[in-house]
């Protein structure tokens, strides 16, 4: 799945200008960093490619369809295809690690075999089988950053967003998070991933998109940060 | 198929999350269907009882004492009036024979006066209690009618009590709908709120508003059908033993009341199906509302 900025700004009330007028083309199965300080629009670029926000001008096309023209009743449906990692999880606290999982797919209506049967699936991918019956509150942060991949790759998703997944993580839980989402993207799906990391940045060496201040100053194949 | 399990599991999963909340709501909306559920009984039972006694109510119509006067055309002028529900027609002869048989041993004073006093006669039911004046009207105008005797202020006073049982019972009604509905609306908009967090997670990885909502909306109405269905239980478990203790005590409203086990079953399920319908109807209002606020994109 392809994502398109054409000269997007995002302005938030009252008068807050998040990113100014950002023009960008990611292609399909391409890992992208974006990096930048915190309050860059990091998190602003990356709210626009999951329709959390609408763009104050511009467009934000993902796929060849404008998310401003998507109607509401569509948004679950593209959000499906849309794999989403965020810093703060966003793990659903009343269930368990197995439940929160199961539950992309059962929105989906699939049925329970299928939904057993890939859920065991992602979660021995990501390691935690043996805490599958644990709530996201007696897990480590690490261990709940990889609860949210595998809920996030249970729909074997076109496109993969993440949103400083290894903020609230140790260096060794970081590496094994990035080992994840490199296997992700080595699958083909498309992976952007928003960090101020210099570390994971600059040892993997992928295109990277830097932000200050809500303008895109650096888009650089092969790229470092250096913070 | 599929769907509607997980909804359902996800619908008993709130209710027990929420249990204390439930309960709560549970017993008021149970409270506020059993208040209405009496008030309504109490209502039709004494509208049952004041058509009974304006079933009873009549009005006497005296012609005057003119051997022009054609009886049958009087007759057929007064059952041509709209409020008039039945009419007899009584001779002087059975007039007075009537009078003396209600007199008794005292009807010997009827002889002193000589010639037979009364004069043909109406004997007139009405619909009802509130048609009595108007049809007094239209007699008092008819040149044939000397006198016309009714229990004017006996039907007035039932007119009275039944206007006002009608109002109490409205008022009653709307009452126990308005608390009903609001603790109903209150309790989802709170379980809702506990988990606005969850809702909006829900709504980024993937599920529909309507995945989303039905949950709350069948929590909402389950809530108010159990507490519909244990006011109707309170009902029939209560009703009837309370019909026959009135009976035993107060035998002339005997066959007054509302005694028929049917219609009081019918009655309960009625209201089972009206708690339903509200708890619907308020859940549904609150959960859009709230769903569509939450969702939308800045």
């Amino acid at each position: 799945m392809n994502i398109t900025f054409s000269e997007v700004t995002k302005t938030f009330e009252p008068d807050i200008t998040a990113l100014f007028d950002i023009n960008l083309n990611i292609e399909q199965g391409e890992f992208v960093y974006v990096v930048g300080q915190t309050g860059s629009g990091k998190s602003t670029l990356l709210r626009l490619i999951t329709r959390e926000i609408l763009p104050s001008a511009g467009v934000v096309a993902v796929g060849g369809t404008d998310l401003r023209k998507m109607k509401r009743a569509d948004v679950p449906y593209y959000r499906r295809d849309v794999g989403l990692v965020a810093q703060d999880f966003k793990l659903i606290q009343s269930l368990t690690v197995y439940e929160n999982i199961a539950f992309v797919m059962e929105a989906m209506s699939v049925p329970k075999k299928i939904v057993d049967e890939r859920t065991r699936d992602v979660i021995n991918q990501v390691g935690l089988w043996r805490r599958r019956f644990m709530r996201p509150s007696q897990l480590s942060g690490g261990e709940q950053q990889r609860v949210a991949i595998a809920r996030a790759l249970a729909n074997s998703p076109s496109l993969f967003i993440a949103d400083e997944p290894t903020g609230n993580l140790d260096f060794h839980t970081a590496a094994e998070v990035m080992k994840i989402l490199f296997s992700i993207n080595a699958a083909g799906v498309t992976v952007v991933m928003s960090t101020h990391n210099q570390n994971i940045v600059n040892s993997s060496r992928r295109r990277v998109i830097e932000l200050e201040n809500g303008h895109l100053v650096r888009d650089e194949k092969g790229g470092t940060y250096l913070g | 198929m599929t769907t509607f399990k997980y909804i359902l599991r996800d619908m008993f999963r709130l209710v027990v999350n929420h249990w204390v909340l439930g309960l709560l709501t549970l017993i008021t909306a149970g409270v506020m269907m059993w208040i209405l559920g009496v008030t309504t009984l109490f209502s039709l039972n004494l509208e049952n009882l004041l058509t009974h006694l304006e079933s009873e109510l009549v009005v006497q119509a005296y012609l005057a004492k003119d051997s022009k006067i054609d009886v049958n055309d009087v007759a057929k002028k007064i059952q041509s009036i709209e409020y008039v529900y039945a009419m007899k027609v009584f001779s002087p002869a059975d007039s007075l024979a009537k009078l003396q048989e209600k007199m008794g041993s005292q009807s010997r004073a009827l002889d002193m006066l000589g010639e037979n006093p009364i004069p043909y006669n109406f004997e007139i039911h009405v619909h009802r209690a509130e048609d009595v004046e108007h049809l007094v009207d239209e007699l008092n105008a008819m040149p044939e009618v000397e006198d016309v005797v009714y229990a004017g202020l006996v039907v007035k006073r039932i007119s009275a009590l039944s206007r006002i049982s009608s109002r109490v019972a409205l008022i009653m009604f709307i009452l126990s709908v308005v608390i009903t509905a609001l603790v109903v609306y209150n309790t989802i908009h709170i379980s809702l709120y506990s988990r606005r967090e969850e809702i909006g997670i829900m709504y980024l990885v993937g599920a529909t508003r309507a995945y989303i909502a039905t949950p709350f909306v069948l929590e909402g109405t389950l809530l108010s059908l159990l507490g519909a269905l244990i006011a109707a239980g309170g009902i029939l478990g209560a009703y009837f033993p309370g019909i026959t203790l009135i009976q035993n005590n107060l035998p002339f409203l005997r066959h007054s009341l509302i005694t028929d086990q049917g219609i009081i079953l019918r009655f309960c399920a009625l209201l089972a199906g009206f708690g339903a319908t509200l708890g619907w109807v308020c859940s549904y209002l609150i959960v859009v509302r709230f769903i569509n606020s939450i969702t939308k994109p800045e």
